[in-house]
């Protein structure tokens, strides 16, 4: 791995927030840098296996643009992420709690489980931390 | 003669690295990836992406419309 551990941490809802959040996090894992993904309030909605377009797709011009333009899913370059890197997704276990979800109301093979804040900001202290 | 060509014309970032990143996995070390983008922002990114990852950044070229990349695969 080179380079400082990336953190994001990712509350926005929108699709131009998720995409740059996605675009950030795969190009640091293929880029061997590790990264972790912590996913609350609104974005845990687009992570829902069940989410529906206007949930995935709901923002401002880019969010149009990127429809329009058939850009990569934020959703797949995670998982290509995944594939190629070290990257972590976890879920904001108090926006699972408010929302009355577990971990099988989320997107399958994306996350490596529930995580709390406090740990999430306390390993961010080794690294770079970028909030979405 | 590079080992594999990869052609990612009309593709945008983050999808050219992504898409060398996966081709140069599964490449033995010392083999040669040619890539062929018309992101303008490859050229930069390529230049990060092997210093980053070790990999050689043998060539970068551009021709007409295409850049044109040579990576060796690191050891």
């Amino acid at each position: 791995m080179s380079g400082q551990p990336l953190y994001v941490l990712l509350c926005s809802g929108e699709r131009e927030k998720l995409q740059m959040a996605a675009m950030m996090a795969s190009v640091g894992a293929v880029s061997e840098r590790r990264v972790e993904v912590f996913v609350s309030m609104n974005a845990i909605l687009a992570f829902a296996k069940k989410a529906s377009n206007e949930e995935r797709h709901h923002g401002g011009r880019f969010s149009q643009l990127l429809s329009e333009k058939r850009a990569p899913e934020p959703l797949t370059l995670l998982r290509q992420g995944k594939e190629l890197g070290e990257l972590k997704l976890w879920a904001c276990s108090m926006a699972l709690d408010l929302l009355g979800w577990n971990m099988e109301q989320l997107d399958d093979e994306l996350f490596d489980g529930p995580l709390g804040l406090t740990k999430f900001l306390s390993d961010a202290e080794a690294g770079q931390l970028v909030t979405l | 003669m590079p080992d594999q060509v990869l052609d990612v014309k009309g593709l945008n970032c983050p999808l050219p690295i992504l898409r060398a990143k996966k081709a140069l996995k599964d490449m033995p070390a010392g083999s040669t990836l040619q890539v062929l983008a018309t992101d303008p922002g490859a050229v930069k990114d390529f230049e990060a992406f092997c210093r980053s990852t070790g990999n050689e950044l043998v060539e970068s070229k551009v021709e007409g419309k295409v850049y044109e990349f040579l990576i060796r695969r690191a050891g």
